[in-house]
């Protein structure tokens, strides 16, 4: 896997990148005696993705001087910031006993343990976690996803199964053939996952396809790829695309065969659509007053998309990270399937798994064992995610507050986080100090002092990914390209004390006295799931054939009906006004009709950065010095409030303030403005965010199918000195 | 004579910054206000009609560089083989010292680390990387393949090209080596 350089008396070590943008973009890491020296990318082929400036400045986060390279116990109050060194051994006594001691007098169920989903590898992930606390008895598991629940939501209702996980349900190969592409909410030149699909909108372009981009920001997508930019207000979006449906039903743009032949419920969404159920008709008229997108212009898009058979639907997830943002992605994929552009194969139920799983024992977690599916348990989702026992990572802090009297499975007492930073990426920051603050012990696995380590009682310090070895397997969410697994090659050794999180599980295994899991070293148990996945292979794939084959035959889909449903059976089971069993257009909490907006009259966003991959990568100088944490704002707004560009602003709302510099531009709509998110928590003692820290102005409430609202807030402004 | 240069589809850039740490990245060139590659950034227009263009400037090694000659102690100097300007850092006298390099490139090429004696430096097109048979580290970290590299007759040929772009005016005097593929402003075409 590694090869001599031929001028260079330098190792190449091939590996993908590990950050949680998704991108799995392939790294050349060049190393000299030990020492990364410099890290190459690999020119796009096939789709795959190219290092992007994360990537390339990823040497100076391997060599920080903010590494932690030793365990850290907490002596001041938490939050301070105040830690001493101690040694592996003292710390892992200090959890181990804490650990037993809260599941003695409280039950497995007060043990919470919450890590990043869908980072691309294996061992070093959720399941060596989850093996070491299943063997412990159990413990309180999240579900749902921070980036994209509502869009999984709206998958499993509508399709019975999410659709191949990329931003915007469509391949690059797709978009090279499109001759119109609406990017809904979606920005790839900035939020890249794993396929060089800013590059397939470029070349699509440039082979006549006309872009329109339909976004509150004028987005650096929208700059470089787009013919028209379509501004809209914030949770508007299933309103809008609502009356581009009833254009469509209207003029009778439809495709009515492939409706018969695949879908369920048109009649019932319909009825909606024109008003007959509720009497109030879907019209671009209708649609205008409410997300600011003038009605001519819905129609049009409407009547192009509806004409155009290549036409792509690319909608984002950002959409969908607001109040009933299910609906959205629900009216989306209505959208698609009425105008027959969905390709069934994408929600064909296939078989991908090639056997690579990490060598743990997997007991059963005994905390969720006899606890019924959640109210709102997508069967798609499988029994463990739909488990009631299970907290929705969004609400994470609010169930710590208020625990079983709040109506949550369990009063937590210990909390482990590991591979994210969810004091400073989950809503309403201050709530969360607050919940942080109950907890009798909080255990933190990380590379950097951020937010959430401060509030740590015991800091472990984690080696990134250049300094172990790991596996990514071929998920779906890459581009069809991949290979069924790639190798992350270890490129050199962990730095100062740091502990691969492997390693971390397999010391504090034999601290809690669990027998059976494995204590073999990364490098052996990747060979070994190549060797397992290689010989599982073959008959898996021979399935696999044989399985699609019949699927294309009979397509049959995990819904109730078999179809796509347009009026979802599953929803309508779940019996609640919030999740209609026909795709809706719910108004968002917090939206400009709440009473709230005489107070605060702005909808903030919390959009991607570029020079972050949520809040990594926010220390990085070489990437500091690219891009100033700003807000956003309309010229009119800010002329308003008599600011001007790179003045300081307090950004405020019930739950908090931000204090950073204005960008004073006409790239966002007005009455909006952006925030982009993952800025380090940096109080002052009044509590007041220098870091540009989003979260501090959103809410921890979740949408009734479980997404979380970062785009759902509305906030003030005010110019302060400079 | 020999004359490198590079080409740039100004359509392709989406001002990613790809290429500028994977700039500082090869030619290890620390945080600070040394930057051998920037991204301009052109924004014209009212909400909502905009006009938006990105675009990567660097030293364009001019056919009469300017920066040559204004340099006292002929620490920068044009090199026959490939027309490649590049600075001799031993030679040169610092920013605060003397500056003409500076002073006299129309493109704000010269690149200066922060304090007193920081000496000039910037991009040398990858001299480094042509000897191993490789492209500039931009070209070749550019996701967006906006960008290419090579004697500029080549380039001519291969790609076409224009002399000028939103965000670049051609110098007559100096003749930067550079081509592009301009993108064009709907409000002032
Ligand atoms: S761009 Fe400036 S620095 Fe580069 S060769 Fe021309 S004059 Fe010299
Ligand atoms: S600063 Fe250095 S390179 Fe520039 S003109 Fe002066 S001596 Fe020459
Ligand atoms: S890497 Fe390419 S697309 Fe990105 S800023 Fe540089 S030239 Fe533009």
């Amino acid at each position: 896997m590694t090869e001599k350089h031929p001028d260079y008396k330098d190792k190449i070590v091939h590996t993908v990148c590990n950050s949680h943008c998704g991108g799995t973009c392939d790294f050349k890491v060049h190393v000299r005696e030990g020492k990364i020296i410099r890290i190459e990318s690999v020119p796009e082929e096939n789709g795959r993705p190219s290092m992007c400036l994360r990537g390339h400045a990823y040497r100076q986060r391997v060599y920080s001087p903010d590494r932690l390279l030793h365990p850290q116990k907490r002596t001041g109050p938490r939050g301070s910031g105040e830690f001493t060194r101690i040694s592996w051994d003292e710390a892992l006594d200090t959890i181990a006993d804490e650990m037993k001691r809260i599941k003695t007098v409280y039950g497995n169920a007060s043990l919470l343990h919450f890590c990043s989903m869908c980072d691309p590898h294996l061992l070093h992930h959720v399941l060596a976690f989850h093996s070491l606390l299943c063997s412990f008895g159990g413990y309180t598991a999240p579900w749902g996803y921070i980036s994209c629940e509502a869009y999984a939501f709206a998958k499993g209702v509508t399709f019975g199964k999410s659709s191949k996980l990329r931003y915007s349900g469509h391949t690059p190969e797709e978009y090279l053939e499109s001759r119109l592409i609406i990017m809904w909410g979606w920005n790839p030149a900035t939020t890249e996952m794993g396929s060089n699909m800013s590059l397939s909108l470029a070349r699509a372009r440039e082979k006549g396809a006309r872009i329109i981009a339909v976004d509150p920001r004028h987005t650096d997508s929208a700059a470089a790829f787009s013919d028209e930019w379509i501004p809209i207000k914030p949770g508007t979006d299933a309103a809008v695309m609502l009356a581009m449906v009833y254009v469509i039903i209207k003029e009778n743009l439809q495709d009515q065969h492939f409706i018969d032949r695949y879908t369920a419920g048109f009649d019932k969404f319909k009825d909606y659509v024109l008003g007959l159920e509720d009497g109030v008709a879907k019209t671009p008229q209708w649609a205008e007053a409410i997300g600011g997108v003038q009605a001519a212009t819905i129609a049009d898009l409407a009547r192009d998309y509806a004409c155009e058979k290549s036409a792509i639907l690319g909608s984002s997830f950002g959409p969908g990270r607001s109040a009933f943002g299910e609906e959205y992605h629900r009216v989306a994929a209505a959208l698609e399937a009425i105008t027959g552009k969905v390709k069934r194969e994408q929600y064909a139920p296939t078989v991908k798994d090639f056997g690579l799983l990490p060598p743990f024992p997997f007991p059963p977690n005994k905390v969720e064992e006899g606890a019924p599916p959640r109210w709102n348990a997508v069967p798609s989702r499988g029994p463990s995610v739909n488990s009631s026992a299970r907290v929705n990572v969004s609400s994470l802090t609010d169930a710590i507050l208020k625990g079983k009297a709040g109506g949550y499975p369990a009063d937590y007492k210990f909390m482990w986080l590991s591979n994210n930073n969810y004091l400073n990426q989950l809503g309403n920051i201050n709530k969360a100090i607050e919940a942080f603050n109950k907890l009798e012990f909080i255990l933190v696995t990380e590379q950097f002092m951020t937010a959430t380590a401060r509030f740590a009682d015991i800091v472990l310090p984690v080696c990134t990914f250049l300094e172990r070895w790991d596996i990514m397997p071929a998920m779906d969410v890459f581009s069809t390209k991949r290979s069924d697994f790639t190798i992350l090659n270890k490129a050199i050794e962990p730095l100062g004390e740091s502990k691969s999180q492997l390693e971390i599980c397999q010391a504090l295994a034999l601290k809690l006295g669990i027998a059976g899991y494995p204590d073999q070293t990364d490098e052996e148990l990747v060979r070994q799931m190549v060797a397992i996945a290689s010989e599982t292979k073959k008959s898996k794939s021979e399935e696999a054939s044989k399985k699609e084959a019949s699927i294309s035959q009979e397509p049959q889909l995990r819904t109730p009906s078999g179809k796509i449903e347009l009026s979802s059976g599953i929803a309508e089971k779940m019996n609640h006004p919030q999740i209609p069993a026909v795709p809706k257009y719910i108004e968002t909490w917090e939206s400009l009709n709440d009473p709230l907006a005489d107070k605060y009259p702005l909808q903030l966003i919390t959009p991607h950065f570029k020079r972050r991959a949520h809040s990594q990568f926010d220390n990085l100088p070489w990437l500091r010095e690219l891009q100033v944490q700003a807000i956003s704002i309309n010229s009119r707004d800010a002329e308003a409030r008599g600011i001007q560009a790179d003045d300081m602003v307090r950004v405020f709302n019930d739950r908090g303030e931000v204090r950073i510099p204005a960008r004073v531009t006409e790239r966002i709509m007005p009455g909006v403005v952006a925030v982009p998110q993952g800025g380090w928590y940096s109080p002052d003692e009044n509590g007041i965010d220098y870091g540009g820290s989003a979260n501090v102005l959103t809410s921890n409430v979740i949408s009734p199918g479980g997404s979380f609202v970062s785009n759902t807030a509305l906030v003030q402004i005010e110019k302060v000195g400079k | 004579m020999m004359q490198y240069g590079m080409y740039i589809d100004q359509n392709r850039c989406t001002g990613c910054f790809a290429c500028v740490v994977a700039c500082k990245d090869w030619h290890d060139v620390p945080a600070g206000p040394a930057n051998w590659i920037s991204i301009k950034t052109t924004e014209k227009g009212r909400y909502p009609n905009l006009f938006v263009a990105f675009l990567p400037t660097t030293c364009y090694h001019c056919i009469t560089p300017a920066c040559v000659l204004a340099c006292p102690v002929e620490a920068v100097t044009k090199r026959a083989e490939d027309g490649i300007v590049t600075v001799d850092q031993d030679a040169c006298l610092g920013k605060t010292d003397c500056g003409q390099c500076l002073e006299a490139c129309s493109y704000d090429a010269p690149q200066f680390e922060a304090g007193e004696d920081a000496k000039m430096q910037k991009c040398d097109l990858c001299i480094d990387r042509w000897a191993e048979g490789k492209k500039p580290v931009c070209v070749m970290a550019c996701p967006m393949q906006a960008l290419d590299a090579g004697p500029l007759d080549e380039l001519k040929e291969k790609r076409g090209g224009a002399r000028e772009t939103e965000g670049f005016t051609y110098d007559e005097t100096l003749a930067p080596s550079i081509l592009y593929k301009p993108k064009k402003n709907p409000y002032n075409p």
